[in-house]
């Protein structure tokens, strides 16, 4: 069989799909300058409630609505822990990441009485969603480098004083672009069920840390972190074949090896906001 | 000129009874003030006197605990920055409110964005600039990124970022104190052409001098109290002085002539360094400081004098050349042994490199000594008692003024701040001091002391290195006096048979002159 072909292209497109979802919401989030990794447990969730609803329900596009309605919620949760109550970014998110691990657990066997996995459930097709992506990457460039409102995202992200003394309120950009990454978080994860047509514990399976990787090695902007994200997915298709060649457990290791030497280098050179992480006290209550 | 003008447009801003209590700290008790359009209004106080606090009242930064702000005979609730943008305020604060990584067109819009839609109209953004630089003789260019802005470039971005907005008030907050001597008087034509254009402006500063320069009134603020505004036409720099601090204030420092013995303590010769980006910053210094001597170094910010501190004090190494201390080499020798040898360090950036901030003050009056008897029991062990001790007797000796030795030095003054670090240095009995700007950003009070101690230090035969951006400062106190140009060391002179014009020139790469 003939491992390169243009057919390869396309499964690293869809396998690119999800790790993109997270990237271009990590992208919203760290532009405003919070730092979410709870990103890999949001994307989970939406898979979850993906699943749920779409089980209890029938329908697939309410439970689209639903993956990015938990997405949102958490991105919500996410921002007043970060923004009003100044927790450390990187705890508030991983508490995020092992509650949802653990509600996954629960909630199947509630529902399915199987651990960690659903029955099959309706689907949409899959391509939607990786059209939608694709719209959504052109529409974040433009957004953040040409509009009003994208200027002020990165002004609240480099220095939220400049932006409160031009009369921006940081505390709310903050909010607004944290949920949006949360909903975007849920969208990675309606597209791995509609793509699986069921839900599964482990199907972010690190999807949602290579996502943040894709967006620093996109150097924080919405293209190149989709082509970044791209490349996980083509070196994941590739692995696929190559499984034939090699023994799996060498060949699935390839994409995340890649993630790590690729980052080696990126990391330091990317224009990280300067006040990523920071947490902004206004000098008076 | 447009005396009537003036009178027409009358009162811009009222502020009547304005209180502003934080937590413990009374910071406004009470201030009124008044602005008028085509006025500078000076706005005069030590550090901590209230001034900034005021001004942040005004623009919205802090809501006031009691009293009322009119704008032109209106009373106004002013609870955001954005409100006060809307109502014509702006403001030009202290440490600028820029990105350096977005372009100066980006970083003057944001916020108040002229736009096509959703879409930034950068064409007529760039037009409306061009228009507003050559109305004011403000020269920027809109494309470049901030980043490469020199300080002076910077601040002309934020006065049009204010006049960009509709500002018809505007706020200057020290906006001297960052600007280069040679910047000022074009600064101040500035100041001169928006007051001509009916413009009101608070001018925030400390120095007595630029304010009776370039303001019509000068209101003066002690301690959160206003003492009183006074029309510049009659005031005195020493009359102002005593209104800020409340005492009389002697200008005059005791220079007593002390003969040098003509023993060289500070040797340095052909030294070259680069800077963080690896581009040569320091080229080729040859410098002595000798024995009850006060060298000092003059230039604009930027042309190698924090790299040539460093690379002496050992803080950053040096691409050729040597560093002698009372005759013995030392080039490259860490700061620890530095210190040991006799030389110690009063770095320009205080909270970089002068102090850790979130450690106590007794913490930080043993930095650099920590592993000394009798700080340190044997090579683990610390005595908590003996740093207290010392830190006690030390705020004691230098008069900082502090709750306690365990207070963090965040909690401190600048002023207060600086004490702690001259206390720590100076008790070290250095040989040499290398004093990078020891008196940025103090207040009358705190450059008085800085002064007082350096001269002590010569009188008992130190040799000082000090590097100043305040060419009234090195006049003052140096005996000799290099300026620093471009990495390289140009003429030598005495204050006293040179005049600060010629120095001035040389700073600006002037040529130079033999006499």
């Amino acid at each position: 069989m003939d491992v390169l072909s243009l057919d390869l292209l396309v499964v690293a497109l869809r396998l690119a799909t999800p790790v993109a979802f997270v990237a271009l919401g990590e992208l919203f989030s760290e532009r405003a300058g919070i730092i979410n990794i709870g990103v890999e447990g949001s994307a989970l969730a939406g898979a979850l409630i993906a699943g749920i609803v779409a089980h209890y329900s029938g329908s697939a596009w309410l439970a689209l609505a639903a993956a990015v309605g938990i997405g949102m919620l958490l991105g919500f949760i996410h921002a007043i822990w970060c923004v009003y109550l100044r927790a450390n970014h990187v705890v508030a998110g991983a508490a995020v990441n092992i509650l949802v691990a653990g509600l996954a657990l629960f909630l199947t066997v509630l529902v399915w009485d199987w651990r960690g996995r659903s029955a099959s459930v309706v689907s949409l097709d899959p391509w939607i969603l990786v059209w939608l992506l694709l719209v959504l990457v052109v529409v974040a460039q433009v957004f953040l480098f040409r509009t009003r409102w994208g200027l002020r995202l990165r002004v609240v992200g480099e220095h939220p004083q400049a932006a409160d003394t031009a009369g921006i309120n940081v505390y709310r950009t903050r909010v607004a672009y944290s949920v949006l990454t949360g909903a975007l978080c849920g969208l990675a994860g309606a597209f791995l069920v509609n793509n699986l047509g069921r839900f599964t514990a482990g199907m972010v399976g690190g999807r949602g840390f290579i996502g943040i990787a894709a967006m620093v090695v996109g150097n924080y902007k919405p293209i190149p972190a989709f082509l970044a994200a791209y490349l996980f997915g083509f070196v994941d298709a590739l692995q696929m074949r190559l499984q034939d060649v090699i023994p799996s457990e060498i060949s699935m290791m390839l994409p995340y090896v890649l993630t790590v030497i690729v980052l080696a280098g990126f990391l330091g050179k990317a224009n990280v906001p300067a006040a990523l992480g920071k947490p902004y006290i206004k000098e008076q209550g | 000129m447009n005396e009537r003008e003036r009178s027409v447009r009358g009162e811009a801003v009222r502020m009547e009874g304005i209180v502003k209590r934080f937590p413990g700290v009374t910071a406004n008790a009470g201030i009124d003030l008044s602005l008028n359009y085509g006025e500078v209004h000076g706005l005069l106080g030590e550090n901590g006197a209230g001034k900034t606090v005021l001004m942040s009242v005004l623009y919205g930064l802090y809501r006031p605990s009691e009293g009322q702000i009119y704008l032109e005979g209106n009373p106004v609730s002013i609870d955001s920055p954005a409100v006060a943008i809307r109502a014509g305020i702006g403001m030009v604060h202290q440490h600028f409110m820029l990105v350096p990584r977005l372009t100066v067109a980006d970083n003057m819009v944001v916020g108040w964005e002229t736009s096509r839609g959703p879409f930034l109209d950068r064409k007529r953004i760039r037009k409306r600039i061009k228009e507003l630089s050559e109305q004011y003789g403000l020269e920027v260019d809109p494309d470049s990124a901030v980043e490469e802005l020199s300080v002076g470039e910077q601040q002309r971005v934020e006065i049009l970022k204010a006049l960009y907005r509709g500002a018809e008030v505007l706020i200057l907050d020290e906006p001297t104190a960052t600007l280069p001597e040679q910047e000022v008087e074009a600064f101040f034509t500035t100041i001169r052409a928006m007051r001509d254009e009916g413009k009101a402006m608070v001018f925030i500063t400390h120095k007595l001098r630029e304010a009776l320069t370039i303001c019509d009134r000068v209101t003066v603020l002690r301690k959160g109290e206003k003492v009183g505004t006074v029309p510049t036409t009659d005031a005195t720099e020493a009359q102002l002085a005593e209104m800020m601090v409340g005492r009389e204030v002697v200008f005059e420092v005791q220079r007593d002539r002390v003969a040098s013995e003509g023993r060289p303590l500070l040797q340095v010769e052909g030294l070259s360094a680069v800077d963080d980006r690896n581009v040569p910053a320091v080229e080729g210094v040859d410098l002595t400081v000798h024995d009850h001597e006060i060298l000092g170094v003059a230039g604009v910010q930027g042309n190698g004098q924090t790299e040539l501190v460093e690379a002496i004090c050992g803080l950053r190494s040096a691409v050729q050349g040597h560093v002698m201390l009372n005759g013995e080499a030392v080039t490259g020798s860490s700061p620890r042994k530095m210190a040991e040898a006799g030389l110690v360090h009063i770095p320009e950036d205080r909270h970089r490199r002068g102090l850790v901030l979130n450690f106590s003050v007794a913490e930080n009056a043993i930095l650099g000594r920590q592993y000394e008897a009798p700080f340190a029991i044997g090579h683990v062990g610390q005595s908590k008692r003996a740093i207290a001790g010392y830190a006690r007797e030390l705020v004691e000796r230098f008069s900082v003024v502090v709750p306690g030795v365990r207070t963090p030095a965040r909690a401190l003054s600048g002023g207060n701040q600086q004490r702690v670090i001259l206390a720590r240095e100076l008790d070290r009995k250095p040989k040499v001091i290398v004093a990078a700007q020891p008196t940025r950003g103090l207040d009358v009070a705190g450059i008085e002391f800085v002064w007082e101690q350096l001269l002590a230090m010569r009188r008992e035969g130190a040799g000082i290195l000090l590097v100043s951006m305040d060419l009234d400062e090195l006049m003052t106190l140096a005996d000799r006096l290099v300026v620093m140009y471009q990495g390289k060391l140009v003429g030598e002179h005495r204050p006293g048979e040179t005049d600060k014009q010629q120095i001035g020139l040389l700073m600006l790469g002037g040529a130079v002159e033999t006499s």
